[in-house]
């Protein structure tokens, strides 16, 4: 076993070497800002750091250092608290949960440093600013457009985000409003918990019950694709319309051009609002306290 | 089969039988709350048998970890990871099709070889080993990609995207043949389960992979080379992998890194329902089936029924303690 010690030993400091290399030091010339993601497993927030580099890029005296917190709360709070003693210029925060993360971005915001929260809330009103969309409206967007789109009495199937989660309610209250006084039934209805092969397979199951289905209703852009594919599978895909939401660019937007979906309703990261608002707020300008993201629908040309 | 039947005893205690049992009751919900006819169309079961298949793969590798004795806790992450190398090969680098095939297997087999090494030669045990391996390979997935999902629209460097066709092995993996009736992915979950019944059950191999499960110092005075036999079963788990991964990608038409999170959980039950033995030595691959059926039938049921989300997680706990408790019964 001394043989493996070794090779263990040398492994370990290799990585230890690796991960000090990893880490760069903050600038001491320039505005620094730190963002706080709160997990890097969901493309949506990918493109949401991406679009802050991409912002951020345009001005070079502004650098962002990016921490994933990897969807553990405690972990988000040490990063802040991080970004607190390293004494970086301002914070933009997308907090995992509101109750746990209030209390440390309250303390960056006493201290002086402004913060930008960015999609999800936290509490109270110690913050600088928070930037965000409304799912309960996009929702609602999309139940517009299926009663616009739809005769009377057509059969829809709603699959569902992670019910549990407050982008999946969210989606569903409004999208609900926005049906509510047309004549149109959901026949079917399942969680895919945002999952495209969950998606697909709860399709599958929908399509074997009903002989008639006129629009399918996804909460995001993956399961929309995933419940096309069961459809194309058994040919019933030209007598269905399927809309999803987030209309990413690598994703919905392809898919809407392919004529895969016919409407994707955008569920913007707010990634280029956010740096121009921190550069505003850097600059010393005021900013209003809460910013709402406007949604575009991206549609199938006719 | 050995287990098939022992003489002097009835025929309900054999495992097979009692697997059936299950199955059968399953069926028997099905007919019962069959979704205004729906359970009785031949489609539903095909479709059931194409979801199922990708956790019958990865069933069909852990079933071999199983009875020689180990866990396999890192086939979810492996799964990922094929998948994006595969997505990435063809559909970014337009490799031809049998090369990026062979360099999945590859990348499949390296890891469950890499996770064998550690069992066998570093003597880790089998949980924390495959446990280090699920990290590694979800993060090499993900370091991979970049986070992103491997589609068919690529990044430029301006940041816009540009789109690029389908390789034609994706289409035909997602299709059907035999004038429609089975999906592919249902054949190529066949073809494992038929190579790993030759490898538990025809080969040499294979008798030591029960012997090392059965009684791990016996086999080793017998002469079983016990390190290489858990590696090799390692590296066949890390193969069937490879062949999910390649099959989840086609299905999605990407590949995405962060694809079957969890899966191993659902590969180990299969195995498990079936009433191969988590002590090791006890087992076969076509009770692995009888599993993967029992399960699949019961999500498909759930499923055509609508059944809401937090009834179905408690439905599937109670019918799978049920099922294991049918089995028990009549031991």
């Amino acid at each position: 076993m001394n043989h493996c010690m070794k090779t263990l030993m040398v492994g370990l400091t290799c990585m230890g070497l690796w991960v000090a290399g990893c880490a760069k030091k903050a600038e001491q010339d320039g505005l620094t800002i730190g963002m706080s993601q709160c997990n890097l497993g969901e493309p949506w927030r990918v493109q949401m750091n991406a679009d802050i580099q991409q912002a951020a890029s345009t001005h070079p005296e502004i650098k962002v250092i990016f921490k994933d917190a990897q969807n553990d709360t405690l972990k988000q709070r040490a990063q802040v608290e991080e970004f607190i003693s390293a004494g970086v210029d301002l914070i933009i925060i997308s907090p995992k949960e509101a109750a746990p993360l209030t209390p440390v971005v309250a303390q960056a915001y006493a201290k002086g440093i402004p913060v930008i929260v960015l999609d999800r809330r936290v509490l109270g009103d110690q913050y600088t600013c928070f930037i965000g969309a409304d799912n309960v409206k996009i929702g609602r967007a999309a139940g517009q457009w299926l009663v616009t789109h739809l005769d009377p009495g057509a059969k829809l199937v709603e699959l569902k985000g992670l019910m549990t989660s407050t982008p999946g309610q969210d989606r569903h209250t409004g999208f609900m409003e926005g049906i509510k006084d047309a004549n149109l039934n959901i026949i079917f209805e399942a969680d895919m918990k945002w999952l495209e092969a969950n998606a697909r397979k709860e399709m599958e199951s929908a399509l074997a019950r009903f002989d008639r289905i006129d629009a399918v209703y996804a909460h995001n852009d993956p399961g929309a694709h995933g419940a096309y594919l069961a459809a194309k599978a058994v040919g019933r895909e030209s007598a269905i319309k399927f809309i999803g939401i987030d209309a990413l660019p690598q994703e919905g937007q392809v898919y809407v051009e392919q004529g895969i979906l016919a409407a994707s309703f955008e569920y913007p990261t707010g990634g280029q609002e956010a740096i121009d608002t921190a550069l505003k707020i850097l600059k010393g300008e005021s900013v209003p306290k809460e910013i709402t993201l406007s949604s575009r629908i991206y549609e199938a040309k006719p | 089969m050995k287990d098939l039947k022992t003489p002097g005893r009835p025929w309900t205690s054999s495992p097979s039988a009692r697997a059936l049992g299950a199955l059968v009751a399953v069926l028997l919900l099905g007919a019962l709350f069959n979704a205004e006819g729906a359970f009785f169309k031949w489609g539903t079961h095909r479709d059931m048998l194409r979801a199922v298949s990708v956790f019958g793969i990865l069933a069909c590798g852990m079933t071999g970890v199983i009875i020689s004795g180990g866990i396999d806790l890192s086939v979810g992450s492996i799964l990922a990871l094929a998948s994006v190398t595969f997505s990435l090969l063809t559909i970014h680098w337009h490799w031809a099709a049998p090369w990026a095939v062979l360099a999945c297997l590859g990348v499949g087999m390296a890891c469950g070889l890499c996770s064998g090494a550690l069992v066998a030669k570093a003597k880790m045990q089998p949980f924390i080993a495959t446990l280090a391996m699920m990290v590694f390979a979800r993060g090499l997935a993900k370091w991979v990609t970049g986070g992103e999902k491997i589609s068919q629209a690529v990044k430029q460097s301006d940041g816009t995207f540009a789109y690029v066709d389908l390789p034609p092995l994706f289409k035909w993996i997602d299709s059907r043949i035999l004038y429609d009736n089975i999906s592919v992915v249902t054949l190529v979950f066949l073809t494992c389960l038929l190579l790993c019944w030759v490898l538990l059950n025809k080969l040499r191999a294979g008798r030591y992979i029960y012997a090392v499960g059965g009684n791990e110092e016996a086999a080793r005075l017998s002469g079983v080379p016990v390190g290489l036999i858990r590696i090799v079963t390692y590296g066949v788990s890390g193969l069937c992998c490879a062949v999910a991964g390649m099959c989840q990608a086609c299905q999605e038409y990407q590949g995405d890194p962060e694809a079957g999170a969890g899966y191993e959980l659902s590969a180990i039950a299969m195995v498990v329902i079936g009433g191969t033995s988590l002590n090791g030595g006890k087992g076969s691959i076509w009770l692995t089936l009888i599993g993967v059926l029992t399960i699949g039938y019961l999500d498909k049921i759930l499923s055509i029924n609508a059944v809401g989300e937090d009834k179905r997680l408690m439905l599937t706990g109670i019918i799978v303690v049920a099922a294991v408790l049918l089995q028990k019964s009549r031991r």
